[in-house]
Parts: C-alpha cells; sequence; structure tokens
C-alpha cells in the first residue's frame, strides 16, 4: 500500500507535466519520467520482469524513439512552445471527468473487486511457461503484426520512385 | 528469500546475506583452502572470502548489537555495494593511465610518465586538473537537464556492475533477473546521452546526440540477441548460475565455457563487436571521436562534469566487459582443472583485464568507422548473423552437446558468416569513391 501510496502521486505530476510542459522536449523527458515510475510501481508490487522489461523496453526503446524523433525533426534553434488554448482544456475535462467518475463509482461501490494477496509472486519460469503454452496463438499473432509494422514501416520511409544508392557514388 | 533456480540446484545454499554460515562449496570443483579446516567449509578470512570481508564484518557487528535484521540486510547491501564502488572506481583511474600507456606504447612513443613513478599518479593528476578547472554552461544550456545528464551516465553503470558475479561468493546483488536488470539500465544511458546532447544546446552536440543514439540502439540488438541464445542453453537470467553452469571441463582440460561451444564462438564475437559499439569505443567512437564532431554530446562540458562523463563511459565499459567475461568466458571458473586454490575473483579480473587490454589493441589499430557503414554492419550484417546464433544453439543443445553437435553446427554458422562476409565486403560496405583530381 504505501509504495502506491507514494508512487501514485508522484506518476500523476510526471503525466501531467507530460502534458503541460510548453517545449516539446522537456514533455518527452516528462513522459519518460512517467514510465520509468510506472515501472517503478511494477517492482514495487513484485512484478520483477514486467517492471524491467517495462523499463528496458518503455523507457529504453519508446521514450528514446520519441526524442530521437523530435532530435532528427526539429533545428534546435528556436525554442519550440506547444500553444495552448483555453477551450481545449474544457473539451478535455468534458471528456475525462466521466471516465473518472465511471471509473471512481465501480472501484468505490462495485461488486465484484477482489483484493490480490500481497504475496502472489510468478516466476519467471512460470510466466515464461505460461506465455508460450496456453497464450502462444496471441504472442505468434503479435510477432506477425509486428513484423508487418516494420516492413510497413521500411515501405513507407523508402522514397517513392527511387530505389536507395549510396550518395557517395555521385 | 524466495527459492530461486539457484538455490534449487544449490541445496543447503541460504541466501548469500545476513547469514555469518556460508554456503557449501560447489560440487564440480574441489578446492584445497590453506585455511579451511578438513569440512571442507571456507573460513571467514580465506583469500576467497576477502572481498565479502568487510560486508560481513559489518553484518556481525551490527547482528552482535541488536539491529533488527532488516536494518543489517540494508546495511550489508550497502557496504557491498561501496565495495564494488571502490574497486571499479580505483579500476577506473588504473585504466585510464593504462590506457594511455598501452596506445602510447602502439604508437611508438612512451605515454605519461612524469606524474610520479613511470606516470602512477597521473589519473590523480587527472583528477586534480578536472576538479580545479572553471565549470562552463553555456548562456543557451538548459540548466538542470545539463547538470542530469552526466549523473544519470554514471548511475546506470554502477548498477549495472551490481549483478555482475565476480567470485563464487561475491555477487554485489544476486538478481533472479539479473541479465535483463543489466540491459533494462543499459538502456537508461541512451536517453541520458540524448539529454547531454540537447541539453546543450548547440550543434555539435546535438549531431553527437543524434548519431550515440543511431548507434547505441542499433547495437543493442544484436548484443541482446546473441545473449538470448546463451539463455536459452543455461535456461536461467540469473548471472550466477549461468556462471555455475559453465563449470566442468570437456576432453579433460577444455573449460566448458559458452564461448568454446560451436555457436557461443560466434554469439560471444558478435557480442564482444556490439559491446565495443555500446560504449562508444573505437572503432564505432564517430560520436564523440575529436577530428569529427569536436567530442560529440560532451562539447560542451568541462571540469567534473566531463570526468564524471569518462567515468561513466569506462564503468559502462568495464560493466559490459564484465558481462562479456560472466555470458561467454565462464565467469570466475579457473581455466585449467586442479588450479581450485586460487581464489575465484582472481580468474575474473584476469579475464577481465584481458578483455579491456583487447579493447585498448583494437583502440589502437582499427580506424573510426563512418556513420553508414555502422549502420550497415549493425542492421545487414550482424543482426542476421545474431538471429542465426539461436537456432544454432538449439540443435547444438539438442543433438547432444557434443562431437556431433560439433559437426553439425559449425558449417552451419560458419557457411552463412562467410558468405555475409564475402557479400558485404564485396557490395555493401564499401562504395566506390571517385575524386576528381585524385584519379591519374
Amino acid at each position: 500500500m504505501i509504495p502506491l501510496l507514494i508512487l501514485a502521486p508522484l506518476i500523476l505530476l510526471a503525466a501531467i507535466g507530460a502534458v503541460w510542459m510548453a517545449r516539446p522536449v522537456h514533455a518527452a523527458l516528462m513522459l519518460a519520467l512517467t514510465l520509468a515510475l510506472v515501472a517503478v510501481l511494477y517492482l514495487a508490487l513484485g512484478a520483477e520482469f514486467i517492471g524491467l522489461v517495462q523499463f528496458a523496453v518503455y523507457v529504453g526503446a519508446v521514450a528514446v524513439l520519441i526524442v530521437f524523433s523530435l532530435l532528427i525533426t526539429r533545428r534546435g534553434d528556436e525554442a519550440e512552445e506547444i500553444e495552448r488554448r483555453p477551450k481545449s482544456l474544457i473539451t478535455g475535462l468534458l471528456c475525462t471527468v466521466p471516465v473518472l467518475a465511471v471509473l471512481a463509482y465501480s472501484a468505490i461501490f462495485g461488486s465484484n473487486i477482489k483484493l490480490i494477496p500481497w504475496e502472489a509472486k510468478l516466476t519467471i519460469a512460470e510466466l515464461g511457461e505460461t506465455l508460450f503454452s496456453s497464450h502462444a496463438p496471441a504472442v505468434l499473432a503479435l510477432a506477425v503484426l509486428l513484423t508487418a509494422v516494420m516492413i510497413g514501416a521500411a515501405l513507407f520511409a523508402r522514397e517513392p520512385g527511387k530505389t536507395p544508392e549510396d550518395p557517395a557514388e555521385k | 528469500m524466495k527459492k530461486t533456480f539457484l538455490d534449487r540446484h544449490r541445496a543447503g545454499c541460504p541466501d548469500h546475506v545476513a547469514r555469518a554460515s556460508c554456503p557449501p562449496p560447489n560440487q564440480n570443483q574441489a578446492f584445497i583452502l590453506p585455511l579451511a579446516a578438513a569440512t571442507a567449509e571456507p573460513s571467514l578470512f580465506s583469500p576467497e572470502f576477502l572481498p565479502r570481508l568487510p560486508q560481513r564484518l559489518v553484518e556481525m557487528i551490527l547482528t552482535n548489537f541488536g539491529v533488527p535484521d532488516w536494518l543489517v540486510t540494508i546495511a550489508g547491501f550497502l557496504v557491498a555495494a561501496g565495495t564494488v564502488v571502490a574497486v571499479f572506481l580505483s579500476a577506473f583511474a588504473l585504466l585510464s593511465l593504462i590506457e594511455r600507456k598501452t596506445l602510447a606504447r602502439a604508437q611508438n612513443r612512451i605515454g605519461p610518465n612524469r606524474a610520479g613513478w613511470f606516470g602512477i599518479l597521473q589519473p590523480v593528476a587527472d583528477g586534480i586538473k578536472m576538479l580545479t578547472k572553471e565549470d562552463i554552461v553555456p548562456a543557451k544550456a538548459e540548466k538542470f537537464l545539463h547538470l542530469l545528464a552526466p549523473i544519470l551516465i554514471v548511475v546506470p553503470a554502477i548498477l549495472a556492475l551490481g549483478v555482475i558475479p565476480y567470485g563464487r561468493e561475491w555477487t554485489p546483488v544476486p538478481l533472479e533477473l539479473g541479465l535483463v536488470f543489466f540491459f533494462a539500465v543499459g538502456s537508461l544511458t541512451e536517453l541520458s546521452v540524448f539529454m547531454a546532447g540537447w541539453a546543450s544546446g548547440s550543434k555539435f552536440p546535438m549531431l553527437g546526440a543524434m548519431r550515440a543514439i543511431s548507434q547505441m540502439v542499433s547495437y543493442e540488438l544484436p548484443l541482446i540477441i546473441s545473449a538470448l541464445g546463451v539463455i536459452m542453453v543455461s535456461g536461467t537470467l540469473s548471472l550466477p548460475h549461468i556462471v555455475d553452469l559453465q563449470g566442468g571441463f570437456q576432453l579433460g582440460f577444455i573449460p566448458s565455457w559458452n564461448i568454446f561451444t560451436p555457436w557461443g564462438l560466434f554469439a560471444g564475437l558478435l557480442f564482444y563487436i556490439c559491446s565495443i559499439a555500446e560504449a562508444n569505443r573505437c572503432p564505432f567512437d564517430l560520436p564523440e571521436g575529436e577530428s569529427e564532431i569536436v567530442a560529440g554530446h560532451m562539447t560542451e562540458y568541462s571540469g567534473f562534469k566531463y570526468a564524471l562523463f569518462f567515468m561513466g563511459e569506462y564503468l559502462g565499459l568495464l560493466a559490459i566487459a564484465g558481462l562479456f567475461v560472466t555470458l561467454f568466458l565462464g565467469g570466475w571458473q579457473a581455466p585449467l582443472p586442479g588450479l581450485g586454490f586460487v581464489p575465484t575473483w582472481f580468474w575474473f579480473f584476469g579475464k577481465l583485464a584481458l578483455v579491456i587490454f583487447s579493447y585498448l589493441w583494437i583502440r589502437a589499430t582499427y580506424p573510426r568507422v563512418r556513420i553508414d557503414q555502422l549502420m550497415r554492419f549493425a542492421w545487414l550484417c550482424m543482426i542476421p548473423m545474431a538471429l542465426l546464433t539461436l537456432p544454432a544453439a538449439g540443435i547444438w543443445h539438442f543433438t547432444g552437446r557434443g562431437l556431433l553437435s560439433w559437426v553439425v553446427v559449425l558449417p552451419l554458422m560458419l557457411v552463412p558468416w562467410v558468405i555475409v562476409a564475402v557479400i558485404f565486403n564485396r557490395r555493401l560496405a564499401t562504395t566506390t569513391r571517385t575524386y576528381r583530381f585524385a584519379d591519374t
């Protein structure tokens, strides 16, 4: 309980910072911080593998990808600020407050909520066996999907009509 | 502590911390310790236990004074971490001197020999110089990120040093998921390199950061894939257990390290090359090459922050070299039978020293790789070869791990390797450059 009480406000602050910050790079770094804190939450809950993989994948790959694309597409000379419009705040509140209210109501007054015992830990061997035996179709479908995404991205990034040649050959 | 894979294989071994009694010795290696009793249980002051001595002493003293158990555990971990940090920081200082001397000898000169006998005080002089330099922060830099980046480069390196087994009794933090932890904190380095490059607010650091990130991300894939073969064969992610499984000798004198297997030879070589690229060392040091980009992401740093970058880079190098020794060179296992009386951490640090010396040698020998050559090499050459080691490891396992496996797997790995090397050298890596005036 204590880790959740300490971490949840920090995660919330970092997530608010990720959408509130003026400069895009700051927002991306706050997103990385949010994902890192979520990984810490997983570790505190005893899901060691998921926590470390969250760190390696989200902070180490996704956040790096985001900042890398920011780095490539911006000159960096001018400081860009994300423009804020007061009207979008109202729209945002209209969208999020009902969702959060429904979540809070079902969490507090719901009858099917069960608390998982704190010592329920999964060893990595059991995790691997379950993942690749009973959930194998899902893993295979994910693999096919990711391969298709990679091929699609590579095709998408090619300029149409040109074969890739070395610029030094000119 | 819950039962780990390691515990199930070494029955009766308690958790490594907060116990004054020592675990029974590994059954594969009978060793004779000079101070041990006839029961062959190592005593507290034997050379094998020397690195653990501060931790055990602190724990015994604290338990004597009635300190609660959890506090003793925390204090023990702190002392273990302090031991590791002390050892590796002094190793870093020594390494900076040894590197300069080795590079100098390779270049037919002497190297630093003014500061003390044979230049042994040169790291001290370097430290004093770094500390007394003016701390310049560019006007356009973002102050907080500029300060945070060097710290975030050193922290993952020190974290990663904590899970490597340095000896039979000396893994600072024996995690069951040690390898995933290592790669997870290794990926934090990329983010901090970006922070260093972006927060400096000028062009050279940003270009250097871009190149550094693309290089590190590209070479992380073959690194992890070649480690996957080891995980598959060992069946565990825990580094002490991977080293345990590389004990024993085949044909009487060849140690059964992972590099002496048909797939391990190639996976180890791939891991070795990727570790050079991950640590931004020559020949992959384009992000920080002086003649290319001043100092890359470290350009706008001076004084002690630059020293922190330097330290983070070298500690990362030591960590990933330690992982290479652990995964492929058998960790702390002795190379020949009958050498069991030597403390196991001696073998680890000896192998580590050889690997680091090979890194220095390679730095002195090879020219720098261009960024497009580097990326092509990673994506077109290394990733297919790394992926090929996985079925090779599987076939090796299922054909009995003996001579038949060598006969089956070695051509399976060698033929594509040669083909890719030939094709790559002919068509993909070299580009015909035409010069306007130098052709005649």
